[in-house]
């Protein structure tokens, strides 16, 4: 019996044999040289009542060198116009600004500068552009009622980064980059170093990681003296502002669906943090405006930020879930909270959709003001900026992506955002009936390519 | 005489326990996946890429579904001798060598009790008068095979989709492994699955699951390398005055097997093997057991 057993046992073996034996893998090189991967996209923003246009292109190259060691780097080109507002709050007259490159409210005076717009005016030569400059003469009115926005604004920005990263051990991985940024007015070095340990056969990831940047601020038309009177046209040189951030990171698979990630950043910002555009209206007890009544903002020189990260992948069958939540303060007391959900649902053979929400608020800086009183004290700190006000803002948009090729994809992602601040509840007479803090509405349009040779 | 699809086929990639990742994808109507330890998640995707293009490929060219098979040609002969290529006369071959050891029982022509078996949960149980004339239309010995052509009698089926699963399986482990031999990689195809080597850490870690009492598995098997495979009727039977009918049919008589174990799992150093154990296992019914045990491979039978 046993005999007859294992005879089974051989034809079996042999029969496998056979099958397999004979029909080994294809012939491939033993040293497949990897692939080098490719993403690029292109975006369109633009926000509604032709505030801010913005094209960006960007590509993004990563080579790995072996297993364990790669190179990536990254270009990004982008050219914004149209202007975000300029601090000072809509009236009830027609009020008129100066374009920062103008040193005079006055379009006759001899200095004016009658080519150059705004910041980033005099590189955009050739260029291609978005914008259609409706700015003459350094100058630019706001009718009564509506929030003041310079349309000059437009600029081109290049920025360029490199990362290398290796294995110093199977266990530990380190991370280096190098970044530049280049605006008309403004640019920007930064250096970063991460490493991550795994523990428990990789089921936890920690990582530490600091990033030093430094910036200089060549302000179109000079930096403006903080507080200084709008029309008096105090402008100083350059200025710098530095970046220090550390990131400590936690991943953690918490089950075979479940991948958690936490992170905790620590950043502190010194230096020049002023916007060098952004004014405060200045009005009289019944809250009239006298033409011409702005001061520069002031910010403090220091900002400390901690934020706070909880990223959630999970796999649904279906689809795959992402869920984060980031929770923001600093010591301007601005605190904000982000809601994101992502949600990707493969479609076959067609690809996937995303569908993504994304909910924001934030509570105003200490420091901010619609306005000023005029003949209040010019110290302490104040900006009007609407960035630094309490608003809340939702993003919905759907992604499509499309497999190209062997490990390509195509995708194309429209998102609308709508952004809802509230004006003061008590406004002195002068103001009434002004919308200090007009929504923000914005859509965005991206397409993506990704290949890989 | 492949084809293959030109749009290219989607592979999502997950995240699972102990650094892995998983390269998600569909081929041969069930859900695969090849699991990559020690790799980032870029890497996962492209160093499993391979190996679902090759479960497309074994399933465009074995298919009975789809028309421009080779499969669907050689059952459109009608009688007539059609030529096949080495890959598919090897398929064949094997598929004898498992008629002989199953003593009749795993015999790839015994597809067209399908069209008197369907089942899908009802009491919809043939009667002999409908099964008793499919039973001309079966038995492996009637074809006739050279080494390089088949002629399928007209009236027959030869489905090879008992075996391809498997067989892809091997096939694509192998590809992986040659590209690559230091990564460790779990090539799993619809529950059908082999290893070339433990992740760093620890072994793999497998769920044998029980169909009737998903989600949590029965048994958890740690494997370091070696293939195991499943075969069950849980999901498929008919149900009449009572009486279980089974989805596994023996091709002698046309009417289930008795007695067949819920699941058997086997464990061997190709999947191929493994499966062709675990499928011949459950045809032998109250017998799985003491087949199993004439062969090296662990086993497992759930009843």
């Amino acid at each position: 019996m046993q005999l007859i057993e294992t005879g089974r046992q051989r034809q079996l073996s042999l029969a496998v044999l056979g099958l397999l034996g004979a029909a080994g893998a294809p012939v491939r090189a033993a040293d497949d040289p990897l692939p080098t991967q490719f993403d690029s996209g292109l975006l369109y923003y633009q926000e509604g009542d032709s505030r801010v246009k913005d094209l960006e292109a960007v590509i993004n190259v990563r080579q790995p060198l072996a297993a364990d060691r790669a190179w990536s780097g990254r270009i990004l080109l982008d050219s914004v116009c149209g202007g975000s507002p300029n601090g000072a709050i809509p009236s009830h007259n027609q009020q008129t600004f100066a374009t920062p490159s103008s040193t005079s409210l006055t379009p006759t005076t001899a200095v004016v500068q009658t080519t150059t717009s705004a910041s980033g005016g005099g590189g955009g030569g050739g260029s291609i552009s978005l914008c259609n400059n409706p700015v003459v003469g350094g100058v630019y009115t706001v009718a009564p009622g509506q929030l003041p926005i310079d349309q000059s604004f437009h600029d081109q920005r290049i920025a360029v980064s490199g990362g290398y990263e290796t294995a110093l051990a199977s266990d530990t991985k380190l991370g280096l980059g190098a970044a530049y940024s280049h605006e008309f007015d403004f640019a920007s070095t930064s250096l970063n170093a991460s490493i991550a340990q795994d523990f428990d056969a990789h089921n936890t990831t920690l990582s530490l990681g600091v990033n030093v940047e430094g910036d200089d601020v060549h302000a179109v038309g000079g930096t403006p003296v903080p507080w200084s009177q709008y029309n008096l046209f105090e402008k100083g040189g350059s200025q710098r502002k530095r970046v220090h951030d550390l990131l400590l990171g936690l991943t953690q698979v918490m089950n075979r669906r479940w991948l958690a990630q936490w992170n905790v950043s620590l950043e502190r910002a010194s230096g020049y943090l002023n916007d060098p555009y952004k004014i405060v209206t200045e009005v009289d007890a019944q809250g009239n405006d006298a033409a011409g009544a702005y001061v520069y903002e002031n910010r403090p020189g220091t900002r400390n930020r901690t934020v706070f990260y909880w990223d959630n992948k999970v796999d649904l069958d279906y689809a795959v879930a992402q869920l984060s939540w980031r929770h923001q303060t600093d010591s301007w007391h601005i605190r904000s909270d982000t809601l994101d959900l992502h949600l990707r649902v493969p479609l076959g053979e067609a690809g996937y959709i995303e569908p993504h929400w994304r909910g924001y608020r934030q509570s105003a800086a200490d420091f901010f003001h619609f306005f000023l009183f005029q003949g209040s004290p010019a110290s302490g700190f104040a900006s009007a900026d609407p960035r630094l006000a309490a608003f809340t803002g939702r993003t919905v948009g759907l992604k499509y992506g499309l497999p190209m090729g062997k490990s390509g994809e195509f995708s194309v992602r429209v998102e609308r955002y709508v952004q809802h601040g509230s004006s003061p509840a008590n406004v002195p007479v002068g103001l009434q009936g002004l919308d200090l803090l007009p929504d923000l509405r914005a859509s965005i349009v991206q397409a993506g390519l990704r290949f890989e040779f | 005489m492949t084809t293959q699809s030109s749009i290219a086929r989607p592979i999502e990639v997950a995240p699972r326990p102990s650094g892995v990742f998983a390269a998600r994808f569909l081929a041969m109507g069930c859900p695969c996946e090849v699991l990559v330890a020690g790799a980032d998640e870029a890497l996962a995707a492209r160093h499993a890429r391979p190996a679902a293009e090759e479960a497309w490929r074994i399933e465009a060219k074995f298919s009975r579904y789809r028309e421009d098979s080779v499969v669907a040609a050689i059952n459109a002969g009608a009688g007539m001798a059609v030529a096949i290529d080495g890959e598919t006369a090897r398929l064949i071959e094997y598929a004898a060598q498992c008629f002989d050891l199953s003593g009749g029982l795993f015999d790839i022509t015994s597809g067209v009790l399908r069209r008197a078996w369907k089942f899908d949960g009802s009491d919809r149980v043939p009667t002999p008068a409908q099964i008793e004339p499919l039973l001309a239309h079966i038995g492996f010995p009637r074809l006739v095979r050279s080494a390089d052509a088949i002629a399928v009698p007209e009236g027959m089926q030869v489905d090879l989709g008992g075996l391809a699963k498997e067989y892809a399986v091997d096939r694509a482990l192998a590809i992986l492994d040659e590209a690559r031999p230091d990564l460790p990689v779990l090539v799993n195809f619809g529950g059908d699955l082999r290893a070339n080597r433990p992740p760093a850490h620890a072994p793999w870690q497998v769920g044998v699951e029980d169909a009737r009492s998903l989600p949590e598995p029965w048994m958890v098997v740690e494997l370091t390398k070696g293939a195991l495979a499943t075969s069950g009727d849980a999901h498929r039977f008919l149900l009449k005055d009572g009486v279980r009918y089974g989805h596994v049919l023996d091709p002698r008589t046309g009417w289930p097997v008795a007695g067949a174990p819920r699941s058997v799992t086997v464990a061997a150093s190709t999947c191929i093997e493994a499966g062709t154990l675990s499928t011949i296992a459950l045809l032998r019914g109250a017998g799985a057991e003491e087949f199993l045990a004439g062969f090296s491979a662990r086993s497992w039978c759930l009843r």
